[in-house]
């Protein structure tokens, strides 16, 4: 097993102080943890320390493979906002090649109970594209949003 | 150089976008450093005027000192202060101004006293310096991080924002200052207004100057502190571009700007900052600053004229080499290097009035 392999068994473990040294080695490791983008995502539904560093590593990881669509589309509807968040915007990274992911990006759009998992699935939509109907409506509703910055990222992807 | 005997003589800039916001730490509303004549401007920010409340007695002793902390109980605090005798650690003709992105800045760092030791030697080495990415619940981090630094008899303080961010992980700016060489204006802190909501994290802001000179003499400065999205960079930078010229019309007696900090983008993606007349950054020409060694994210930007009290000396610190540090053991520093520039502590002789 090597370095990344553990780290990731360790995203898992019991004990939060070895889920945070975990998150921060891959952290660490930068692109080089790419293949951990799922589990990082679900990692920032963690504790504060863990939440941190998995966030960190988001960042700067870049787009993740395009295997993890599949992992990562039920996360952007998360109860925990950041799991969602990050969910969204890895999709995103994706571009065009995650353009079947537009239907759960909508629908976060529309019905997302937190803000900022509205505004990045809209952001993530524009560059996913947003070719269905239904969610062509959900960016055309959240164009007229109080949020500026909702309204602004919907009228960016329906551009 | 600043152009003090211009009564709102400037022209007001048209970006309505973003506006000012100034904390006003102090209740009777005193400004500037000295001079009570120095106006005012913007309304209060609640949130920075608590944390000052909530540091209060909660820190090292050395931070009672000077700063935010006594301005609360002190508004006059500065007044009549004599010009310093500076530090071992620069002349006194000089300061150095850094930006340092010190990567997930919280109790799990503080707890590394090997990375400690390397950010404490680190901030020493500068006179005022904007930290990016302070990221923890508590509030401890940034008089715990100054009680360290104080540790060898530095009287270091320090101002933070507040947390900022659209998602739950929020981050802080803070600046850390030698109060031995460096003096905060204490009316001036606060975050840039972004009702628009472009900037994910909007820009930390404080207006400086040396204490290493005549006060009627010295460079006075803004620093603004940013952090950019890296998912945004191309909109957050242009965004930055308007920031900085509200920012050079926020003061009729102030036009110095200094805009500092990790902008996640090269100088080939510096977009509308680049249009901004004079305009000028340190880093360019392939110089990394990173720990990887790969990118260019972390910049000083100015404008000269005015700002032509910038020495024309700056740098990258390589605390991995400087500290004969390990690649792995560097990263746990940070995956930032900080960047510096010096500048003159005079204000440009050509328009001192």
């Amino acid at each position: 097993m090597d370095d990344q392999q553990r780290w990731r068994l360790e995203l898992k473990d019991s004990d939060a102080k070895v889920r945070a040294a975990a998150a921060e080695n891959l952290c660490l490791a930068g692109s080089d943890s790419v293949a951990a983008a799922v589990e990082l995502v679900v990692a920032c539904g963690d504790v504060e320390d863990v939440q941190n560093w998995a966030a960190s590593a988001l960042e700067d990881l870049g787009a993740p493979s395009v295997d993890s669509v599949d992992a990562l589309e039920p996360l952007v509807n998360s109860p925990k906002p950041l799991v969602g968040y990050w969910a969204a915007t890895l999709l995103g990274r994706l571009g065009k090649t995650a353009s079947r992911s537009q239907t759960i990006l909508g629908k976060a759009v529309s019905d997302s109970p937190h803000l900022s998992v509205q505004e990045r699935a809209a952001w993530a939509l524009g560059k996913v594209g947003a070719t269905e109907a239904s969610v062509v409506e959900s960016l055309k509703r959240a164009a007229a949003s109080e949020s500026p910055r909702l309204a602004s990222l919907a009228n960016r992807a329906l551009a | 150089m600043a152009n003090r005997n211009s009564k709102y003589g400037r022209k007001r800039g048209s970006f309505k976008i973003f506006w000012l916001v100034i904390a006003i730490v102090t209740s009777g509303g005193v400004s500037g450093f000295l001079n009570p004549d120095w106006p005012v401007v913007g309304p209060l920010v609640t949130s920075v005027k608590t944390q000052a409340i909530e540091y209060k007695n909660q820190t090292a002793s050395g931070l009672e000192d000077s700063g935010v902390n006594n301005v609360q109980a002190n508004p006059g605090a500065y007044a009549g202060t004599p010009v310093q005798s500076a530090s071992a650690l620069g002349p006194n003709d000089k300061i150095l101004i850094a930006t340092f992105n010190i990567q997930v800045f919280g109790e799990s760092k503080l707890r590394k006293p090997d990375a400690m030791a390397v950010i404490v030697e680190v901030i020493r080495k500068f006179d005022v310096i904007a930290i990016q990415e302070v990221r923890a619940k508590a509030d401890d981090i940034l008089p715990r991080l100054v009680a360290e630094l104080n540790a060898d008899g530095s009287r270091y303080d320090f101002i933070i924002g507040p947390r900022l961010g659209r998602s739950v992980s929020k981050e802080q700016y803070a600046f850390v200052y030698d109060t031995n060489r460096i003096e905060l204006d204490s009316a001036s802190v606060g975050t840039i207004g972004d009702p628009g909501d472009l900037l994910h994290r909007a820009p930390f802001i404080a207006r400086f100057r040396p204490r290493t000179t005549d006060p009627d003499r010295a460079f006075t400065f803004w620093l603004v502190n940013t952090h950019t999205d890296p998912d945004d960079v191309p909109e957050e930078v242009d965004a930055l571009a308007q920031v900085f010229q509200v920012m050079q019309t926020a003061r009729p007696d102030e036009d110095d700007v200094i805009l500092l900090g990790d902008l996640n983008a090269s100088e080939k993606q510096l977009g509308d900052i680049k249009k901004i007349p004079r305009i000028k950054w340190v880093v360019g020409g392939g110089v990394m600053t990173n720990t990887r060694q790969n990118k260019a994210y972390d910049n000083i930007i100015f404008c000269a004229p005015p700002t032509q009290e910038f020495t024309g000396k700056w740098n990258v610190l390589n605390f991995e080499q400087e500290f004969n540090l390990s690649r792995e053991e560097a990263l746990r520093v940070s995956d930032h290097f900080p960047v510096w520039a010096e500048f003159d502590v005079w204000e440009s002789a050509d328009t001192i009035h």
